[in-house]
């Protein structure tokens, strides 16, 4: 057994401390110690992206980083997406769209759009097609994600003041 | 209509009740379970091909840290049943002999040898590297041609050779006739690729046994919690009653997670042995390798043909390269023989099928399991038109069935009966506009860009029509379920199908809630219980007619049974009664309405009624099948081949199809999108690939290559207007059409592309170098 090391990460605005072994990943410490299992595991070599989180802000396979790496990171996981108020836009809109199937790859997907609509709030298909381009989905062919996506772009164009924050139908959580 | 009036849910894209949990990451996935005192299962697995196992030393893995077990394959042979697995567990094959863990010798790359059980995963999988396994080599059976070969070495002794299923041949028609009246013989040797599922979860299990009650508690990610409970029971030698089997949300599985695997086995002994909970989740280089493939088939077929494009008849050669261990590759050739002529006036068929074994994972189900058939004569029909130097299309349209044959036949037994193939391979030629489009080639060849067209039609029984009124329909048999008003008005409904994406606690909701009479959010869709789910499972592309027909059928029952109560607290007639928005009322009279919780509540209340009064407010009822019927449709799409880098871009994809009534477009929708991004997956990128020495080659996504966002075109859908069938249920499935059609489309249209190089396609599997040789662009390999 490896040496274990004291980290603390914020996860969802949460300061959370843990002691772990040097080669867990980011994603084992999220799902093991957290209890956040909403990040799922698909490949463990950072090719599907099902375990994407952010890292600062920026979207991070968390199955390729170590969690001593994590230590003094503010990290944001699925679970951070919803507030007490509902989903966000991007999430109401994947309900909308039917976005996904099985539920496997969506953290994932989730994460990354949500990185790609903070940098560019009004994506053309083509800029949200290869912003998804690392993530793997093996249900749906993709395009009602891609439609998610651009619907959430919409919404937040049409209704500003309420770009991220209470959504039309809340659901509870 | 199949639906009352005044039906709401049924044909509206209703948002998925799966979906606010699954959004916000609070889904309940096989490695989300944890139990107290649980520990972690990781599998010693072969990294040969074919070997004997002469020694396995386990010692000192047994001492290493966390370390709770290690189980040889010799060991657990002494402590589970004799039996098949997974597919071939549930229907009874039970020869070859083989066990959970091998036991005397391996036959692929990741055949599981051991099984070590530790404190964590990472601890399993430290003391695997620590059991040291002797192999003596033996030769590597890889390809259908050395297996064919009586000379190879047989990978199961008591199978004599490693043919296990012996060539035979059915006829249907004359055949000898049509060949012998036909103008002209068209011949061509057809193969599909390895390729494999490629769930985004892989498999897993956890498994827990209560020593005192010998009672065992499973977690499965399956696609039937009660055919996983039978296949567990069969090869635990228990009962089924001392297993209970449950699932939560699964990612995905295309025919893959069925009945009960070998590691599932092994993992439930670990867990008696142990008395403690033991979770196993797959890898994904374990999945890759061990997991299960699909398709590799091979096709000799000929066909006989008139000039003006008639196809006569048509005689087949197919076999299955059906993997190491049995599974679904010697029982696929019948369903793929009976699909051959499809929706095609093909008068006369000879059809050869046989099998054999080689030291490759085990072949499993994958989405449409005999699509096959589809493949080789979508592609031989464009064929058959470049020998006759015609319009693929014109051959499709001299020889389709529409809706105006009502008495066309398969020739190999069922009625085609309201088949809409000839109109909706018209409507697809309306929105290509093939004039406009083969204009548009003309002058792109001019310029040296490669465009193409490429058409492919099909039906898939979803469930398919009965061949005599007396059988059954369905995988399993009519399917069952079981509906109970809940105190509070709530509509419970129990299913044994096992949503692993296809969204059924939705559409199953809507459809209760139209016929019974409540709210689509007053309906709860309960699955993954073996302690409550009927027994079923989710597969075949079946769920929409038979769990949707059993929904229907099961909604009137119980519907009646309130009714029967509310006729004698309200006084009223069962004819003037009506079940609204979840308050049964007077008809007309709205003031009225009795909440149906209300009615419970009074129905039950001590004294209200007599004694012999039904008040359990369930009815369980199974639903046939009815008519059953055909989906089906015709797929069209212009490519473009860039031959400077052999690769494909997509102009347009085009879907017009019949599913019969839609219970949830978007749903239909997304299950067809899915199988057509999987067929272009085949197509382009995936394969299972194996080396001479059988040594495995794609066990990372960086050598199996999936499609992504940007390899997959959007997909234009249209529905046909359906015929309907049956008088009360018109739901058909679509769950495997999408990938069935979808690789010939792509195909042909490549082949078309290519035609100025005379390309000719024969193997369905078309990377860039493949395109590029077929272009002289390379030489060919």
């Amino acid at each position: 057994m490896s040496e274990q090391i004291d980290i603390t990460v914020t996860v969802n605005g949460e300061a959370r401390s843990a002691s772990v072994e040097a080669r867990r990943t980011l994603a084992d410490v999220l799902r093991d110690e957290f209890g956040l299992t909403g990040t799922h595991l698909g490949c463990e070599h950072g090719v599907c992206g099902a375990c994407t989180v952010l890292v600062d802000g920026a979207p991070a396979r968390s199955c390729l980083m170590l969690g001593v790496q994590a230590d003094g990171a503010d990290v944001t996981t699925v679970e951070g997406l919803a507030t007490d108020h509902g989903m966000s836009t991007l999430q109401e809109a994947m309900w909308e769209r039917h976005g996904f199937q099985c539920g496997f790859c969506t953290p994932g997907f989730l994460m990354q759009a949500t990185a790609l609509l903070q940098e560019n709030p009004h994506p053309t298909e083509f800029e949200v097609r290869e912003a998804l381009s690392g993530n793997i989905c093996r249900c749906t062919g993709y395009q009602s994600i891609v439609d998610g996506v651009l619907q959430a772009a919409r919404s937040t164009t049409d209704h500003p003041q309420e770009a991220d924050q209470v959504s039309a139908s809340q659901v509870e959580l | 209509m199949t639906i009352q009036a005044g039906a709401r849910f049924v044909g509206a894209s209703v948002k998925r009740s799966e979906d606010p949990r699954i959004l916000t990451g609070r889904g309940n996935y096989i490695d989300d379970i944890v139990l107290p005192r649980m520990v972690h299962a990781a599998f010693v697995r072969s990294p040969l091909a074919h070997a004997r196992i002469t020694e396995i030393d386990a010692a000192t893995a047994r001492e290493a840290p966390g370390v709770l077990a290690v189980i040889t394959g010799e060991e657990m042979a002494a402590l589970v049943t004799p039996g098949g697995y997974g597919i071939a567990g549930l229907f009874g094959v039970d020869k070859p002999d083989y066990c959970a863990l091998a036991n005397d010798k391996v036959r692929h790359v990741g055949d599981p040898v051991a099984v070590v059980v530790a404190q964590t995963r990472a601890l399993a999988e430290d003391a695997c590297e620590l059991v040291e396994v002797d192999y003596d080599d033996l030769p590597a059976v890889v390809t259908i041609d050395q297996a064919l070969d009586p000379a190879s070495s047989p990978i199961f002794e008591d199978l004599g050779s490693n043919v296990i299923l012996p060539p035979s041949t059915k006829v249907f028609g004359d055949v000898e006739a049509a060949f012998a009246r036909a103008d002209r013989i068209v011949r061509a040797r057809i193969s599909q690729h390895r390729y494999q599922n490629v769930p985004m979860e892989c498999r897993g299990i956890v498994a827990s046994y209560d020593p005192t009650s010998q009672d065992f508690l499973i977690w499965s990610a399956n696609q039937g919690v009660q055919p996983a409970r039978q296949g567990l029971a069969a090869r635990l030698g228990v009962p089924v009653e001392k297993v209970r089997v449950r699932a939560g949300d699964i990612g995905g599985s295309f025919g893959l997670k069925t009945g009960s695997s070998r590691e599932d086995v092994a993992v439930a002994v670990a867990a008696k042995v142990l008395r403690r909970p033991v979770k196993w989740c797959e890898d994904r280089f374990e999945h890759m390798c061990s997991a299960g493939q699909a398709r590799d088939e091979r096709y000799d077929i000929e066909a006989a043909v008139m000039d003006d494009g008639e196809i006569l008849g048509l005689r087949a050669d197919m076999v299955v390269d059906s993997g190491s261990y049995p599974g679904m590759g010697a029982m696929v050739s019948g369903l793929a023989m009976e699909m051959l002529p499809n929706a095609y006036k093909i008068g006369a068929l000879s059809f050869t099928a046989s099998a054999v074994v080689t030291n490759k994972a085990t072949y499993v189900a994958y989405r449409g399991p005999w699509a096959s058939e589809t493949f080789v004569r979508e592609r031989l029909i464009d064929l058959v038109a470049l020998e006759l130097g015609k319009d693929p299309l014109e051959i499709r349209r001299r020889n389709v069935v529409g809706q105006d044959d009502h008495d066309a036949v398969m020739v190999t037994g069922r009625t085609l009966a309201g088949v809409t193939n000839r109109e909706s391979i018209e409507r697809a030629a309306q929105l290509i506009d093939v004039p406009a489009f083969r204009r548009r080639q003309a002058r792109a060849r001019e310029q040296h860009r490669y465009l193409g067209l490429g058409f492919a039609s099909f039906i898939e029984p979803a469930p398919g029509p009965r061949r005599t009124p007396d059988e059954p329909l369905g995988v399993m048999g009519p399917e069952p379920m079981r509906m109970a008003l809940a105190d509070d008005g709530h509509l419970l409904v129990y299913t044994g199908q096992m949503p692993h994406g296809q969204s059924h606690q939705t559409t199953l909701a809507q459809v209760a809630a139209d016929e019974f009479g409540v709210a689509f959010d007053q309906v709860e869709v309960v699955v993954g219980d073996t302690d409550v789910v009927p027994s079923s499972l989710t597969g075949g592309s079946l769920s929409a007619t038979m769990a949707g027909g059993a929904a229907v059928v099961s909604a009137r029952a119980l519907r009646a049974k309130v009714i029967a109560v509310a006729e004698l607290l309200l006084e009223a007639s069962a004819e003037d009664l009506e079940i609204v928005d979840g308050a049964i009322a007077v008809r007309g009279i709205s003031s009225s309405a009795l909440p149906l919780a209300e009615l419970v509540a009074s129905a039950r209340a001590p004294g209200r009624l007599p004694d012999d009064v039904d008040t359990t407010f369930e009815a369980s009822e199974t639903y046939d099948g009815g008519a059953g019927g055909w989906s089906g449709g015709t797929h069209a799409a212009i490519v473009e081949v860039d031959l400077t880098t052999g690769l494909v871009s997509f102009e347009r994809y085009v879907v017009v199809e019949d599913c019969g009534d839609i219970i949830n477009p978007a749903v239909v929708d997304g299950q067809i999108r899915g199988g057509v991004a999987q067929g272009i997956g085949a197509v382009l990128l995936e394969r299972s690939a194996y080396d001479e020495d059988g040594q495995f080659l794609s066990a990372t996504f960086m050598d199996y290559l999936l499609p992504t966002a940007l390899s997959i075109p959007f997909i234009e859908i249209e529905h046909l207007p359906a015929t309907r069938t049956d008088e009360i249920v018109n739901f058909r499935g679509v769950g495997e059409g999408g990938l069935i059609v979808s690789t010939p489309t792509v195909c042909n249209a490549i082949e078309d592309a290519l035609a100025p190089f005379g390309a000719r396609i024969y193997e369905e599997y078309c990377p860039p170098s493949r395109l590029l040789e077929l272009a002289g662009v390379i030489p060919t390999a």
